[in-house]
């Protein structure tokens, strides 16, 4: 179990590998689209991690990009209609980045580096694993835009009003893209910094 | 590793291109009714919502539309419908549309009988984007519409305006702009004064 937990720490695809960043930038100003796209990448990263790695002896390594793309895209627009059809809500929040998870730097990079040689269920579980380490990002980098940028948290109020009374002002700064770069930035930095005892 | 011939690339990828095409037709004819559903709910939830209903039973909301709400054409063939609203007043649901930075945005106005001020509007959007533009739709953006007039003194029509630091008690044609997203804030302020130009004389 433990050499799957990687990505949750040492081997985050957004904070370590740089993978990903464009929709972490994008759907992070609240945290409701970030949980559901955090989800949605992880079930498109397992399930497609789980397909190719079936067939991962049938497919002719000259064209193994061509069929990736395909079993990636095919699992997207299924996320994104079951979206439509049973969350209509979320998934008119998401818009366009449900179908831009077929080009997350992410998916790929599992079913390249992982899915093509190793068996269906350690795939699976890496897909899983890169999924969610993608998502806790997500999470963190939304729910302290929503905080700080408009005081709520899943549009429920938590800053008090009495705060508000007190002179305070939601940053505005917060839910503009260029602070989720610096957020996002700040994380990898805090993650990639050399641990004291280092050599 | 393997070697793999030219006829078994062709027919590997013609094969799964064929099974991936067949699984999404089915799962796309399967899913429509559902979707279209859900898209016809919105939309009656949405102009009952605006027009002062409060339509929690959203299974419930498009026969309560058909029983409130008479649809017809305005004379350049734009939907409306006459409302009867919830506070007892007649009015008027004009179908607006426009583009925002991605992609079309529309919703729909609840005027009084004279269109001379607002009661309430919904927005929609395609594309914009999540937390920002798309918060075009958010009830409490939204709702500084309320009451907002569309004519001055004289009776004629005056376009709304959508701007940072708009909405003062004191500027009845004045609506504030969502923060962060200029240019779907004034998509809404051109889709709102182009298609109410031509209702609204």
């Amino acid at each position: 179990m433990k050499k799957y937990l990687g990505p949750l720490n040492r081997e985050n695809p957004i904070l370590v590998q740089v993978l990903g960043v464009c929709s972490a930038l994008a759907v992070t100003a609240q945290l409701k689209p970030a949980v559901v796209m955090a989800l949605s990448v992880t079930v498109v990263c397992a399930l497609s991690n789980l397909i190719i790695s079936l067939i991962r002896n049938t497919i002719p390594p000259r064209v193994r990009i061509i069929v990736q793309l395909l079993v990636v895209s095919f699992f997207v627009v299924m996320v994104d209609m079951f979206l439509q059809a049973y969350v209509y809500d979320v998934s008119k929040m998401l818009s366009v980045f449900v179908g831009l998870i077929i080009t997350n730097c992410i998916v790929m990079g599992r079913l390249e580096a992982f899915a093509l040689s190793h068996k269906p269920l350690p795939s699976l579980m890496d897909g899983l694993m890169n999924g969610l380490g993608y998502g806790l990002v997500l999470v963190v980098v939304g729910s302290l835009r929503e905080l700080l940028g408009r005081g709520t948290l899943w549009n429920i109020r938590i800053m008090p009003q009495a705060l508000y009374e007190a002179g305070y002002l939601d940053n505005g700064l917060m839910i503009l893209p260029p602070m989720a770069l610096i957020l996002i930035g700040s994380l990898i930095w805090i993650f990639n910094r050399k641990p004291k005892n280092a050599r | 590793m393997k070697k793999f011939s030219n006829t078994y690339i062709f027919f590997y990828l013609g094969g799964l291109v064929f099974a991936v095409a067949l699984l999404l037709s089915l799962a796309a004819l399967g899913l429509k009714p559902k979707q279209e559903v859900n898209r016809q709910r919105e939309k009656a939830v949405q102009i009952l919502k605006a027009a002062g209903y409060d339509a929690a039973d959203k299974a419930d909301a498009v026969r309560l539309l058909g029983e409130v709400a008479k649809a017809r054409t305005s004379p350049a063939g734009r939907e409306m419908y006459d409302i009867h609203c919830a506070d007892g007043s007649d009015g008027i649901v004009v179908y607006v549309d426009g583009k925002g930075l991605w992609g079309p945005i529309w919703g729909y106005v609840v005027m009084d009988e004279s269109m001379s001020e607002i009661k309430g509007v919904v927005f929609f959007h395609k594309s914009e984007t999540p937390g920002l533009g798309a918060n075009i739709v958010e009830p409490e953006f939204e709702h500084r519409f309320d009451g907002k007039k569309l004519r001055d003194a004289n009776g004629h029509f005056v376009p709304l305006r959508v701007f940072k630091g708009g909405g003062h008690a004191d500027d009845p044609h004045g609506v504030d702009a969502v923060s962060g997203a200029t240019i779907t804030s004034r998509g809404v302020e051109n889709m709102l004064s182009q298609s109410l130009k031509e209702v609204v004389q």
